[in-house]
């Protein structure tokens, strides 16, 4: 039985389960994926590449099902004419992150779309509820690529208690299975949104070898650091910084992040040489705590569907708690 | 009904909840309260002689039927480095300065005991139906020592790779002990804060991994995050923090007032304290000379420098030197009887899974 909650309700979708607004990999072909499966996609605006959102949301106009599109609101605020792009592909919600909503809440809802607001805390969350948010995700430290640094199981009750019922919370940040679903919703949640586990599907506009990675990386592989933005000289504000895979590059500069920022002309230039040509040994996977759990790379309405019916077997009761998934070591 | 019920059969305890152990704030009085409100009561050995943790047992033995459960620490115990020890002296020369304290003065060493033979011989004479370490297991002949009790052996686990080595070594049952949890991580297999997961990222990975029952453990102080635990696939918690504030505790009476008007963004993770990393209330030192700092000693000789000023702020009313262990749910923590919370726990993850099944 499809899982409803207020959130499946408020967006007129089956499943209460999204993919992150991964910049640039999270495409129309992922977002339209996990969609038409019942989820809700969410397309990565990113950092305002204005020809790719053209591009993308022109594919999204034939998407029937409710989707949304995501923004970095710091970034999207230096080019204010990407958010009517994105508008006009009629979108049922756009999401922002990273910085105040509340100079484009009005655009947005007059528009018709509904405001989706992450935040990191609780100073945040508050925020985004005053710039009239129609529904928060909490994000929790353990996410791929930009947060900050609470904790999921610390943050999403702190968010659902601030709402008070309000507003629909999803949980984002290391969760990939219907165990994470199930467990949000005992939080609480009324639904989840994951990033790496969509990284790892086969819409994803994402390099095979980074996807391969996310595959073989075990828990406790990933880092949160400045390492992957300086080097490609992106200057987020405090307090986000991005999580990703540990690789070489990560194990370089690791305690040395005065020192990268100092060399930043050189290694940005090294740097780009070896995203260009695919090296992942220096070039960064974005991607969550919950790499342990992602072992294979399928269609992303397989995903939607492995975790929505793992969740109602175990929100039921009809899971079989000690019968775990066993992985091979 | 419980999900899972695995703990509660091997430990025979009424709920799959463990008290936590947390040396320095509590004794046999937590232990007993918590036992009759159906959780497994656990003392935490590391910071008391031998005599001291033989009279506690007895006392929790003469007056409770239910299991207990006794905690041990054991790190590889190393011997102080002298020049280490006068660097760190140096570093907090001022706060010796403002509290008129001689920093050339003989101190007691730092009173944290690794599990040794004498320690193997209290087990074995009390016969604890459960034993638990933190920093890994003691040598192999010794709790080879310690299963031939009967005792089930606990230990907790950070990462993935932990719980594998803990499950190949012997545990029973392992803590999945993510970064939320207050006091010292029990990290073994490696001494980088930086990769440390977070409990729901780490519970359901180690439940994959290992084929043992898994406590989940950090930021689980209610009965939405205990039924959130189950549904990652663990088969109990334990909860350390939301019981601090219980009367039964021996958290003073300035900590508590501070443990009351914490925010859940008052912890943090240091190594100034004791040399380990440890997550707990920020104060003056973690603040200016932490949280982490390389010049701390090794585990536990950091403590040494830091015990007379802790004595005298303290004596001052202040904790500007006092370790506060507790994790990042702190501000779920309520003043109530251990027997009272425990049942309230349990009684509310319950609810809350039957409404969701509902």
């Amino acid at each position: 039985m499809p899982i409803t909650t207020p959130l499946t309700t408020l967006l007129g979708i089956k499943h209460p389960i999204f993919s992150a607004p991964m910049d640039v990999i999270a495409g129309a072909r992922l977002t339209a994926a996990v969609s038409a499966a019942g989820g809700f996609g969410i397309l990565g605006g990113g950092y305002g590449d204005k020809a790719w959102l053209e591009q993308e949301t022109a594919k999204l106009r034939a998407c029937a099902s409710p989707f949304g599109i995501g923004f970095i609101t710091w970034s999207m605020a230096r080019q204010p004419e990407l958010l009517d792009i994105a508008l006009e592909a009629k979108p049922r919600g756009i999401m922002l992150s990273f910085g105040d909503p509340k100079p484009h809440a009005p655009r947005i809802k007059a528009a018709g779309s509904l405001l989706i607001c992450q935040v990191q805390n609780e100073d945040m969350a508050k925020q985004a509820l005053d710039a009239g948010a129609d529904i928060l995700i909490a994000q929790g430290t353990e996410a791929g690529g930009h947060g900050a640094s609470r904790t999921l199981i610390d943050i999403v009750p702190v968010v659902i208690d601030l709402a008070a019922g309000r507003v629909p919370v999803v949980a984002a940040g290391g969760l990939a299975d219907g165990r994470g679903l199930a467990a949000m919703m005992m939080l609480g949640a009324s639904g989840v949104m994951l990033g790496t586990r969509f990284y790892a599907s086969r819409e994803c506009d994402g390099a095979d070898e980074a996807k391969k990675r996310i595959c073989a990386a075990d828990s406790g592989e990933t880092v949160r650091s400045i390492i992957f933005d300086v080097s490609r000289k992106l200057w987020w504000p405090a307090p986000f910084t991005g999580r990703a895979l540990i690789n070489d590059h990560a194990r370089r500069w690791m305690g040395r992040e005065v020192e990268l920022v100092q060399n930043v002309e050189a290694v940005a230039v090294e740097y780009a040489a070896a995203r260009d040509a695919g090296d992942f040994d220096i070039a960064g996977v974005f991607a969550g705590d919950g790499v342990g759990l992602i072992h294979d790379i399928p269609p992303a309405a397989e995903i939607v569907e492995r975790i929505a019916s793992e969740a109602d077997q175990i929100l039921s009761g009809q899971r079989n708690f000690q019968a775990a998934p066993q992985r091979a070591h | 009904m419980w999900p899972d019920r695995r703990i509660i059969d091997l430990f025979k305890t009424e709920f799959p909840i463990v008290q936590a152990p947390m040396a320095g704030v509590m004794d046999a009085d937590l232990v007993m309260a918590a036992a009759q409100g159906g959780a497994l009561g656990s003392l935490p050995c590391a910071m008391l002689s031998l005599e001291k943790a033989g009279e506690q047992i007895r006392i929790i033995r003469q007056r409770i039927a239910a299991p207990v459960n006794l905690n041990f620490f054991c790190h590889h115990g190393v011997e102080a480095d002298p020049a280490r020890e006068a660097a760190w002296r140096k570093r907090l020369a001022s706060y010796y300065g403002e509290y008129g304290l001689d920093p050339a003065a003989p101190f007691n060493a730092a009173n944290r005991a690794p599990f040794d033979q004498m320690s193997c011989d209290i087990v074995e004479e009390l016969k604890p139906e459960i034993v638990s370490f933190h920093f890994g297991l003691p040598d192999q002949h010794l709790l080879d020592r310690v299963k031939a009790t009967g005792a089930i052996v606990m230990s907790s686990a950070t990462t993935v790779r932990e719980a594998l080595w803990l499950e190949a070594h012997g545990a029973d049952v392992i803590i999945a002990q993510g970064a939320e949890a207050g006091g010292h991580r029990g990290m073994f297999l490696t001494d980088s804060i930086a990769e440390q997961p977070g409990t729901l990222a780490l519970v359901p990975q180690v439940v994959d991994a290992v084929k043992v029952p898994v406590l989940a453990a950090g930021g689980i102080a209610d009965g939405r995050g205990i039924a959130a635990a189950f549904a990652l696939g663990a088969a109990g918690v334990q909860i350390g923090s939301a019981y601090l504030r219980c009367p039964e505790s021996k958290v003073s009476p300035p900590a508590r007032a501070l443990l009351a008007e914490a925010r859940d963004d008052s912890t943090v993770l240091t190594n100034v304290m004791t040399g380990r990393p440890a997550r707990g209330l920020v104060n003056r030192v973690m603040r200016e000379v932490g949280p982490i700092s390389p010049d701390a000693p090794a585990f536990p000789h950091a403590a040494t420098a830091l015990a007379p000023l802790k004595a005298a702020a303290e004596k001052l009313g202040r904790v500007d030197f006092t370790n506060l262990w507790v994790g990042q749910a702190v501000r779920l923590g309520r003043d109530m009887p251990a027997a009272e919370l425990t049942r309230a726990l349990a009684n509310d993850a319950l609810a809350r899974m039957r409404r969701l099944a509902g």
